[in-house]
């Protein structure tokens, strides 16, 4: 049965939005389970919640600032690449997934940069290989 | 079914015509026999009127929002800063190197705490009106201030209440600018 597309999933600045969200939201919930884990095992007994809060409060916008600026990076490049394209594919991911790798490490030099982007390509490949080998 | 009752009530021209194999590739020469609304379906009419935002999209929406902005808005004060910073006798890679320095490090931290605010205002909102099943401006205000009290929470209650009441008057002011804005600028 044909559903509607929703909105949030045509290429455009308002997907871009909703991925950043959504990597957001995985990062800092993610993150704040297992901040708060993790601190609550290391408080010393009867300041375990107060020490559990502690570190989310610490590292959760932090984890999920980073998952944004990757999802936000990875989605933006991929928008663009089925706009220069003009198809849906499966290599728009991994061509996307390559770039956010190697911009993310820019700083550290073109060396680190080529070999983050192409673990992120091959990451993207791993991910989308199934889609790619059932479309051909 | 509901679908071949109602297709004699719609026009040609809201229906879509509806091969029951269409997404299969099997050689049947089935006809296009069913007329199928072209909004989307739903099992009660009640449902179907509600022009709610899903829970997920609310969530991931309020969060990219306030991400974006919050970055955008911590990099623009931080470029500022860094080229306030800016020394006589610095080398161009030096000065490039205090912009993107005080610029990421700016706009990291503002884009973090403005996203943690938008993650947390989006799921006490879709909370409320899940919970209450009305979607007016008490929703946002209640959302606002759940969301000033959780985020000073760890200050204390004092700190909390006050950062709540706050929120709550932005929510408010916010959603009733909002209906002013559309009602007299003609958008």
């Amino acid at each position: 049965m044909d559903i509607q597309k929703k909105k949030s999933r045509e290429p455009g600045l308002y997907r871009i939005v909703n991925d950043i969200g959504y990597a957001f939201g995985i990062g800092a919930i993610g993150g704040s389970v297992f901040h708060f884990i993790k601190g609550t095992s290391n408080s010393p007994n009867g300041r375990r919640f107060a020490g559990g809060t502690q570190a989310v409060i610490m590292n959760a916008p932090r984890l999920g600032g980073s998952f944004a600026v990757f999802g936000g990076l990875f989605s933006a490049v991929d928008c663009t690449m089925v706009y220069i394209r003009e198809k849906e594919d499966p290599w728009n991911s991994i061509i996307a997934g390559a770039a956010t790798g190697g911009f993310l490490s820019m700083r550290q030099g073109i060396v680190a940069a080529s070999r983050s982007a192409m673990m992120g390509g091959v990451l993207l490949a791993l991910i989308k290989g199934p889609a790619l080998m059932v479309n051909k | 079914m509901a679908a071949n009752h109602s297709s004699d009530h719609e026009s040609n021209a809201n229906t879509r015509l509806y091969h029951p194999y269409q997404n299969y590739q099997v050689p049947i020469n089935a006809q296009h026999l069913y007329k199928l609304p072209t909004s989307p379906e739903f099992l009660f009419s009640e449902e179907s009127l509600k022009q709610r935002r899903s829970w997920g999209e609310n969530l991931t929406f309020y969060t990219g929002t306030g991400y974006l902005g919050g970055s955008v808005a911590g990099a623009s004060a931080g470029i500022i800063s860094g080229i306030k910073s800016f020394e006589f006798g610095d080398t161009t890679k030096l000065k490039i190197n205090r912009i993107l320095n005080s610029s990421g490090l700016a706009g990291r931290t503002w884009g973090n705490r403005i996203g943690v605010v938008g993650l947390i205002y989006a799921g006490i909102e879709s909370g409320v009106a899940a919970v209450t099943d009305k979607d007016d401006v008490w929703t946002s205000v209640v959302a606002g201030l759940g969301t000033g009290a959780v985020f000073r929470a760890a200050r204390g209650v004092r700190s909390a209440a006050v950062a709540g009441a706050l929120g709550g008057i932005a929510a408010g002011a916010v959603v009733a600018g909002k209906q002013v804005f559309k009602r007299y600028a003609h958008i």
